[in-house]
């Protein structure tokens, strides 16, 4: 019976970013959120768990207020939770967040299966996972929109640029998952009073050996021109004449 | 300085990255090489197309994925030291330019929209999309080598120069992958590449079922256009192929005229086409953030909008 392990991300919302003084990010109002993807290795992990039993441990590396995320994941069907969190650990590199988990679930955690989320909603760096099986020193599989587990055997379909691989690696093994691999459930609330009953090991910076160092710096952070001119028509059929009037003043109708 | 180098993973790429390549070399005052799979011949095109050093990788069983160089590539550059390492944005490229820069200790830039020299500092900088597009996040490397991969298409091929010498090296064998690939499915392509297309109309979650693309099929063929779609559509009710899903999970399109229509206008997708000449959009809810992005928009319902405007095309057209 597999232990598996779903990382998740507790993030920004995107759809809150607003653009503040000269083009500066404005995060003042936004909301947050567990990464998108990461729903789908969460319900991954738990559907492999319905398949072939075992236990199922949600991670995250994040600060103190992720705690909300933690207890949304729990919702979401994993057994137990490890939340790494401490005030130093906001916008972490992918090798930092990567370094951090490698050294929690290595001693602490035993696991036949660890699945992430394709990348993140916020950075979408697609690199926590790759790196942390490189750490780990296990088999790696990205991009993977199926996976079955037979006995101590893994079997991925793997999406590429020509088509599909289906490729095999024993157990353990880490696995990044597409969003087409399954529909995230949405808890209900019998699902939220479930996940406060259940364990939520914490594990703070004073546990841990020291940070790993950055390898990069964020020279600057800005929001994305995307200004167009945001003419406007109403439906009348007057209006749709003087649209297609504006598509032949502009060039584009041959 | 000890290089700047390019993993080769198709011709097509890589011609692209030594476009990147080629240019940050002659800023920085370097070379490039290119690290490929196999054919020395490739290699040779590579050299005419501006790489001064090739390192030929030996060929692995059929079962081998490609990801099993990455022991061999960390191996090397940890011994050489280059400064600068390029990967194709691909599902393998990317998976293999993570692991190599765990390896190394060192930092990558995903998905790379630009890489420039700045003579000042003397670094490498790099812009990269975060938040769904919404923002624009530029890095600079705190260690080395510095590691970005790009996604196709972000530059040119390189054009072929004057007759010119490299120097060819053999990179020694991996050791056997712990990952087998049991069957390689060659996608069929269902639907046409429409990365080139001059016109496009593409459908969002205002259509209330499949059937309807019929009225953004007719107005794809009012304007000789092709018709694409966003993520649900693709992804989640399977209408149309991935190959028309367009934003950060799909493709980027650059048409002349792009129309959106019944789409919101989530940031995912508007990603997808920043590039395009003209955003003209129908939305019946005057508050979508598509209006936010578009040139032109029409606020009204697309099922009654739509095959009107087919009529005031045809019209204006002389048809």
């Amino acid at each position: 019976m597999p232990n598996v392990i779903a990382c998740f991300k507790w993030v920004v919302d995107e759809a809150y970013v607003r653009s503040g003084a000269s083009g500066d990010l404005d995060l003042s109002s936004v909301d947050y959120k567990i990464s998108d993807y990461d729903k789908n290795a969460l319900e991954e992990a738990v559907a492999v768990r319905e398949r072939s039993g075992g236990v199922v441990t949600a991670i995250t590396v994040s600060v103190p207020e992720a705690g909300k995320g933690v207890k949304d994941a729990l919702s979401r069907g994993p057994d137990k939770a490890v939340f790494i969190r401490d005030p130093a650990f906001r916008d972490l590199e992918p090798s930092q967040t990567a370094a951090i988990m490698a050294e929690v679930i290595r001693d602490r955690i035993p696991f036949d299966l660890i699945l992430c989320g394709e990348g993140s909603s916020d950075l979408y760096a697609r690199q926590v996972g790759p790196r942390l099986a490189e750490i780990l020193g296990i088999p790696c599989l990205t991009g993977v929109q199926k996976i079955t587990i037979e006995g101590n055997r893994l079997v991925a379909e793997r999406r590429t640029e020509e088509g599909v691989d289906v490729a095999e690696a024993a157990l353990p093994a880490l696995v990044t998952v597409l969003p087409d691999i399954n529909t995230p459930r949405i808890p209900g609330v019998r699902d939220t009073l479930m996940a406060s009953k259940k364990e939520t090991t914490v594990i703070g910076k004073e546990d841990l050996p020291s940070l790993p160092r950055e390898t990069m710096k964020t020279l600057s952070m800005k929001t994305a021109s995307l200004k167009r001119q945001g003419v406007r028509f109403t439906a009348q059929r007057d209006d749709v004449a003087a649209f297609v009037d504006a598509l032949v003043r502009k060039g584009v109708l041959e | 300085m000890a290089g700047i180098w390019i993993f080769g993973e198709t011709r097509e790429r890589t011609l692209e990255l030594l476009t990147a390549g080629i240019s940050l070399a002659e800023a920085s005052g370097q070379t490039v090489s290119v690290i490929l799979r196999g054919d020395e011949s490739l290699g040779k095109e590579y050299v005419t197309h501006g790489a001064g050093e090739i390192m030929i990788l030996p060929e692995i069983a059929g079962d081998q994925p490609l990801e099993g160089y990455v022991p061999v590539i960390a191996a090397e550059a940890a011994r050489f030291s280059p400064d600068l390492i390029l990967f194709p944005a691909t599902t393998r490229g990317r998976e293999m330019a993570a692991r190599i820069a765990s390896c190394l200790n060192t930092g990558l830039c995903s998905d790379c929209t630009a890489v420039t020299w700045n003579f000042e500092s003397e670094e490498f900088e790099f812009e990269r999309l975060a938040y769904g597009g919404a923002a624009v996040q530029k890095i600079a490397f705190t260690a080395r080598p510095a590691m970005a991969t790009v996604p196709p298409r972000t530059y040119g091929p390189a054009p072929a120069k004057e007759t010119r010498e490299g120097t060819f090296r053999h990179l020694p064998e991996p050791p056997p992958s712990p990952v087998r690939i049991m069957e390689r499915k060659k996608r069929e392509r269902s639907a046409r590449d429409i990365r080139d297309a001059r016109i496009i109309v593409a459908a969002g979650r205002g259509f209330a079922k499949q059937e309807d693309l019929e009225i953004a099929r007719s107005l794809a063929e009012a304007l000789g256009g092709e018709i694409a779609c966003t993520r649900p559509l693709s992804e989640e009710y399977h209408w149309l192929p991935d190959e028309l899903c367009i934003g950060l999970s799909g493709i980027s399109v650059k048409p002349q005229l792009y129309i959106g229509l019944g789409i919101s206008g989530q940031i995912q997708h508007i990603t997808g086409i920043r590039d395009a000449g003209l955003i003209a959009a129908v939305n019946k809810d005057e508050n979508a953030p598509i209006f936010q992005m578009s040139d032109l928009g029409i606020i009204g319902d697309l099922y009654r909008v739509v095959p009107e405007l087919i009529e005031e095309i045809r019209k204006a057209r002389g048809e």
